[in-house]
């Protein structure tokens, strides 16, 4: 009986008791890490995750300006040519120096074949043509490229630089779940599906100077805890179990902004979305129909209601944040009249019945958008399907059977190298509609070799000046990041990339 | 129990390993979706770059040649490397398969508990305001959607009312030495009630969310299932005999009133541990069923395979289980 009585005695007062430290900064994060090693991955949300552990050559300021961070300068000796150097006394959390050793392993380690426990990094990609890392001295690397690309020090950011002795004591399938980098915080536990905790690194070497302050970390410990489900991330925040709430959608910023402790904190993303339109048979083969669309759409009805006012309209393919952006890009206007006229002189003046494909994520946008369309004349069926099936059906058959695909593309980087060829280009792996035009293919090739920043951002301008008048979709805009983020929570703000570093957070 | 006839039964778990291998196989190869795609995503990558990522996924292999390779390493025990953990599928599904086991074995848990009690209760007291209360609660049971109803618990116990944690499975687990990976027992032979307490708490609303609907629909069919025995010649003659109610109903009735029940628990079972994945989304709960639908929109091939073919198993042997118990209740069906 005492045992019983202990028991229950126990089990209450268990059931009484929270589990945080009060300076833990808990994230509410919608996927897991797919694994902790920086190289063997390809995932957004697991990057984001590393990068609080993990520092790269280069990095993100608030305003996605590239700035050094395990680096103290670089410049390019030729064409092709790189130098970088390096920030001596920086330590990994194993205490070692990192050397330009380290730089090479950890680039071989990406652009070499078979380099990870026999397999490739899926990330070498994101390298473009880089062909090699020369240790020129303790402190200074050349990195070589195949051929010119202008965008390297843009894409230098998704990596992070490894323990070339660590690596090779511990070896690569360890990798994945053991951690030693240059970052504010180093690893205390990974629960699978459910939380990773880190802690902060003593001897942290402060972090860019270009993004002050500089010094370790503010917070003791940041939790990653794992809820996939957007409502439930939000009623993390709300109850206090977590102080940010990762991406969330648009419709619950009242409910947040509504509560006592939280509010809503908003960056312009970095991908573009539109409704691609097949260009290559009718009734979208004829540019006039494809003009109506662009002025069938009440974009500034759908950014209201739809969007909640937490997205950019654009009249092409770039963020205004993006490189290149040509700001003077003349709009369609909301003019049913117009729509109307178009139709008829294009030989429809009864209107056309077509389909707009979307996945389940976004489907509510496009009920929006073809309930709109409709209105005007282009009467729009809405049909949901499955993301991969989707693009296999837009992007990979050769036959494109669709008419209107509700899309979008991811600019990371920011530069127009990586949206506008493989959107556009004739042919190009993202280019969904079958837009064609030599004219704008000659201005993005001459722009990939440009290396003259003002000739590059001209070629740019009318290649953007080209596709607006060909309006080869409807141009959409570029919704905003959404984050629940409690009120205690200081020294945060959220970036256009996704990252949540927590680098300079604290709670109060 | 003769043991030729167990043999037999386990022998009978090979063509249906394989039947669902290859049907799965079959079905992933129809559907449509390229792995190196999913992953490399927008970015660019040279054809060589992609070459090797597909050799990397044993994608450059002709299609029958894949099965017999994959049929090969599974009879050992390798199903191969996850295409986007880069590490053993087997490895990947232990790390999250005791999760979701503690979670299925809690809601079977609850579902028992609530439903044969208020089964027989109702079935005894038939008509009754008590039985017209039961009647009510499980249709509600059976109609609400579990993702709907684990969110208004959220809301009531972890927004409203704050005493139940909002998701995850607990925050304190390195306390505890891992013995058997199910947190509630290894807290329990750790005797250390602060982390016992917290398993619970972050185990009760997912378990409660998966095993009020089960217990509705179980409690439904104890009832019906009670109501027909207590009908029959043999309890009619237990009472006349003169024997407790308390003994005709426990030691008569219930036995056989729950065949029944059994079966349909042993079928819910395969319904847990697929609908284990919406409360497993909805709650954090960091179990199997999560990564094996995000691995289907991926079309991570090796862990779907190994996934299902688990399921497959799991399912098998519950249903032997069942069977067994049969032969406890009722001694005249024979194995």
């Amino acid at each position: 009986m005492k045992v019983v009585k202990l028991l229950i005695l126990s089990g209450l007062s268990a059931l009484a008791m929270g589990a945080s430290h009060a300076a833990d900064i808990r994230v509410g994060f919608g996927l897991d890490a797919l694994t902790l090693d920086p190289g063997n991955h390809r995932s957004r949300e697991t990057e984001t995750i590393i990068r609080n552990m993990y520092d790269g050559l280069l990095t993100r300021d608030s305003k996605m300006q590239v700035v050094p961070e395990l680096v103290t300068s670089w410049k390019q000796t030729d064409v092709t040519t790189y130098e970088f150097k390096l920030r001596p006394g920086v330590k990994f959390h194993s205490g070692d120096e990192m050397t330009s050793e380290d730089i090479k392993f950890t680039f071989d380690r990406l652009i070499k074949k078979d380099m990870i426990d026999g397999k490739s990094s899926p990330r070498a990609g994101l390298l473009g043509p880089l062909k090699e890392v020369v240790v020129v001295d303790k402190y200074t690397v050349l990195l070589k490229l195949e051929k010119p690309w202008a965008i390297l020090p843009s894409m230098l950011p998704f990596q992070e630089v490894v323990s070339k002795a660590f690596v090779q004591k511990v070896g690569d399938k360890a990798m994945a779940t053991q951690v030693n980098g240059t970052g504010p915080f180093k690893l205390v536990e990974w629960r699978r599906g459910d939380s990773i905790t880190m802690e902060r690194f003593a001897g942290y070497y402060g972090g860019s100077p270009a993004i002050p302050p500089v010094g370790p970390a503010k917070a003791d410990r940041v939790i990653f805890k794992i809820i996939p489900e957007n409502a439930s991330r939000v009623a993390a925040l709300l109850a206090g179990d977590v102080d940010i709430a990762a991406e969330l959608p648009a419709h619950m910023i009242k409910q947040i902004e509504s509560s006592r402790n939280a509010q809503v904190m908003k960056v312009r993303g970095t991908r573009s979305f539109f409704v691609a339109l097949n260009n290559t048979k009718p009734p979208f083969n004829n540019p006039l129909i494809r003009r109506a669309a662009n002025h069938a759409l009440d974009k500034k009805l759908l950014l209201e209601r739809v969007m909640q006012n937490a997205a950019t309209p654009i009249n092409g393919v770039l963020s205004p944040d993006a490189f290149g952006f040509e700001k003077d890009l003349p709009a369609y206007d909301y003019n049913p009249a117009k729509v109307k006229q178009l139709l008829t002189q294009a030989g429809f003046p009864n209107g056309i019945d077509v389909t707009l494909d979307v996945e389940g994520s976004f489907a509510e946008i496009a009920q929006a958008i073809g309930s709109v369309l409709t209105k005007s004349g282009i009467r729009t069926k809405v049909v949901v399907g499955e993301g991969t099936v989707l693009r296999n059906k837009w992007l990979q058959d050769k036959n494109k059977t669709g008419e209107m695909w509700l899309t979008s593309w991811g600019n990371g980087s920011l530069d127009p190298e990586d949206i506008f060829a493989p959107t556009l280009n004739t042919n190009d792996r993202g280019n969904s509609a079958g837009y064609s035009n030599l004219v704008v293919d000659g201005l993005l090739s001459a722009a990939s070799t440009e290396t003259n920043p003002t000739k590059r951002a001209d070629l740019f301008s009318k290649a953007q000046r080209q596709v607006n008048a060909d309006a080869p979709w409807i141009f959409l805009w570029v919704p905003e990041d959404i984050y629940g983020v409690s009120k205690r929570l200081k020294g945060w703000q959220p970036s256009a990339d996704s990252r949540v570093n927590l680098h300079r957070a604290y709670i109060q | 129990m003769n043991p030729g006839k167990l043999l037999e039964r386990l022998l009978h778990l090979i063509p249906v390993m394989l039947g669902v291998s290859a049907i799965v196989f079959v079905m992933m190869l129809a559907t449509p979706g390229d792995p190196v795609n999913i992953m490399l995503g927008e970015q660019q990558a040279t054809p060589e770059q992609r070459q090797a990522l597909r050799k990397d996924m044993g994608l450059d292999l002709p299609a029958p040649q894949r099965f017999v390779h994959f049929l090969q390493n599974a009879a050992v025990g390798n199903f191969g490397m996850s295409y986007f953990h880069r590490r053993p599928v087997i490895e990947v599904i232990l790390e999250r398969l005791p999760a979701t086991i503690e979670l299925t074995a809690a809601s079977l848990f609850i579902g028992l508990v609530l439903a044969v009690p208020l089964g027989v209760l109702a079935a005894v007291r038939k008509n009754s305001w008590m039985d017209r209360l039961a009647t009510v609660g499980s249709l509600l049971g059976i109609s609400m959607p579990g993702f709907w109803f684990g969110l208004l618990l959220m809301l009531l116990f972890g927004v409203w009312m704050q005493v139940l944690p909002i998701s995850g499975r607990s925050d304190l687990a390195s306390q505890v030495p891992v013995v058997t990976q199910f947190l509630t027992v290894d807290a329990l032979l750790a005797w250390n009630f602060t982390v016992l307490g917290s398993a619970l708490r972050h185990l009760a609303m997912p378990a409660l969310t998966l095993g009020l609907p089960m217990a509705a629909v179980l409690m439904r069919v104890t009832r019906a299932s009670m109501l027909e025995v207590l009908q029959q010649d043999y309890v009619t003659f237990a009472r006349a005999k003169g024997l407790t109610r308390r003994r005709v109903l426990f030691t008569h009735a219930l036995k056989n009133a729950l065949i029944p029940t059994v079966t349909m628990a042993a079928l819910e079972v395969g319904s847990l541990l697929g609908g284990s994945m919406i409360v497993e989304t909805v709650f954090g709960w960091p179990g199997l069923g999560r990564v094996v639908v995000e691995s289907i929109f991926t079309r991570n091939y090796p862990l779907i395979q190994a996934a299902i073919l688990l399921y497959a198993l799991t399912y098998v042997l519950v249903n032997f289980m069942a069977d067994l118990l049969y032969t406890q209740l009722n001694p005249r069906v024979r194995l």
